[in-house]
């Protein structure tokens, strides 16, 4: 069956393959060319949630509210009204871990609060407050090995601000 | 007789990768990476929208592309909103040029695109000029990092 197909194509063709060069030429620009161009390192995006206008708005007064304070020696943990814990720097970077150990017990207490504050010192670099602000929203939690380990949500709306 | 070389599977795997990229780089082209200024890692998964674009490098500020106000001039001023940066968001929401301008200024949000070094007085009044421009919603971008896996 296979030998009558290759006659009747040499009939027709006079040839049995296809001239696939043009197309291989093209491919072999494309593909360097969408390499190239290629985003391998996504951006995302956090939303913060801004008080509604310029700062200085006062908090709501009583309600449990998280609020961490980076300054530039150490991490201050309060409920809005109490300080609960202050993490030192640990070898010149902050305690992350301290940090999501205690916010993870709060949000044990608190389950129905989302609402956190990360109120920051003038001359913070900026990648600390996103590293809180990861501290604050989710946290890893282990699991039997490392494919169960999951994420979960903790304090997810998160206002940004000054230090007091 | 002559002996060509069999293509096929070469073939193949061009055209799967050319589909790939393509529809790889169509889906991400919200944003392109910015490349003088490192941004913070994060592991937050949310994409980015159509919005006006802030950068904010080491040295300067650019607001949907263009330059509008050197760091040091924010650093020394103790205005918490920045007068240039507030022109030049509210022109965007004037004259309006162009379908994509169009889409970005009626969303009225803000993404900022800061440098990992930046002081966070700076960040804050970026933000603080926003806000008070009408620009309610404001975004961080962050590169997306890998959920990591325990090192143990």
């Amino acid at each position: 069956m296979a030998r009558q197909r290759h006659h009747y194509r040499r009939r027709t063709r006079g040839s049995s393959e296809l001239d696939m060069t043009t197309f291989l030429n093209l491919m072999v620009v494309l593909v360097p060319f969408l390499l190239i161009t290629a985003v391998f390192s996504r951006i995302t995006i956090v939303e913060l949630s801004l008080p509604s206008s310029n700062s200085g708005s006062a908090p709501t007064e009583a309600s449990f509210r998280v609020e961490v304070i980076v300054r530039a020696g150490e991490l201050e943990l309060t409920n809005g009204t109490a300080v609960i814990a202050t993490i030192p720097k640990v070898d010149g970077e902050y305690d992350l871990d301290k940090l999501s150990e205690l916010v993870m017990s709060l949000k044990r207490d608190h389950p129905d609060t989302d609402d956190a504050s990360v109120l920051l010192e003038p001359d913070i670099a900026y990648d600390n407050l996103i590293r809180v602000m990861d501290v604050v929203r989710s946290a890893q939690l282990p699991g039997a090995d490392e494919d169960t380990s999951t994420r979960v949500a903790l304090f997810t709306d998160i206002a940004v601000g000054d230090a007091p | 007789m002559a002996v060509g070389i069999n293509l096929t599977s070469l073939m193949d795997v061009f055209t799967i990768l050319v589909f790939f990229l393509l529809v790889n780089s169509a889906s991400t082209e919200v944003l392109e990476t910015p490349k003088r200024i490192t941004l913070p890692d994060s592991v937050v998964e949310e994409k980015p929208r159509e919005t006006v674009v802030i950068f904010i490098s080491p040295t300067e500020v650019t607001v949907q592309g263009e330059l509008v106000v050197q760091v040091a001039d924010i650093q020394r001023t103790s205005a918490q909103n920045i007068a240039s940066i507030g022109d030049r968001l509210a022109m965007l929401s004037e004259n309006i040029i162009g379908f994509n301008t169009k889409m970005v200024a009626e969303s009225h949000e803000v993404t900022i695109l800061a440098d990992k070094s930046v002081p966070f007085s700076v960040v804050k009044k970026v933000m603080s000029t926003c806000t008070s421009q009408g620009y309610g919603r404001i975004s961080l971008a962050v590169l997306q990092r890998a959920p990591e896996t325990s090192e143990t």
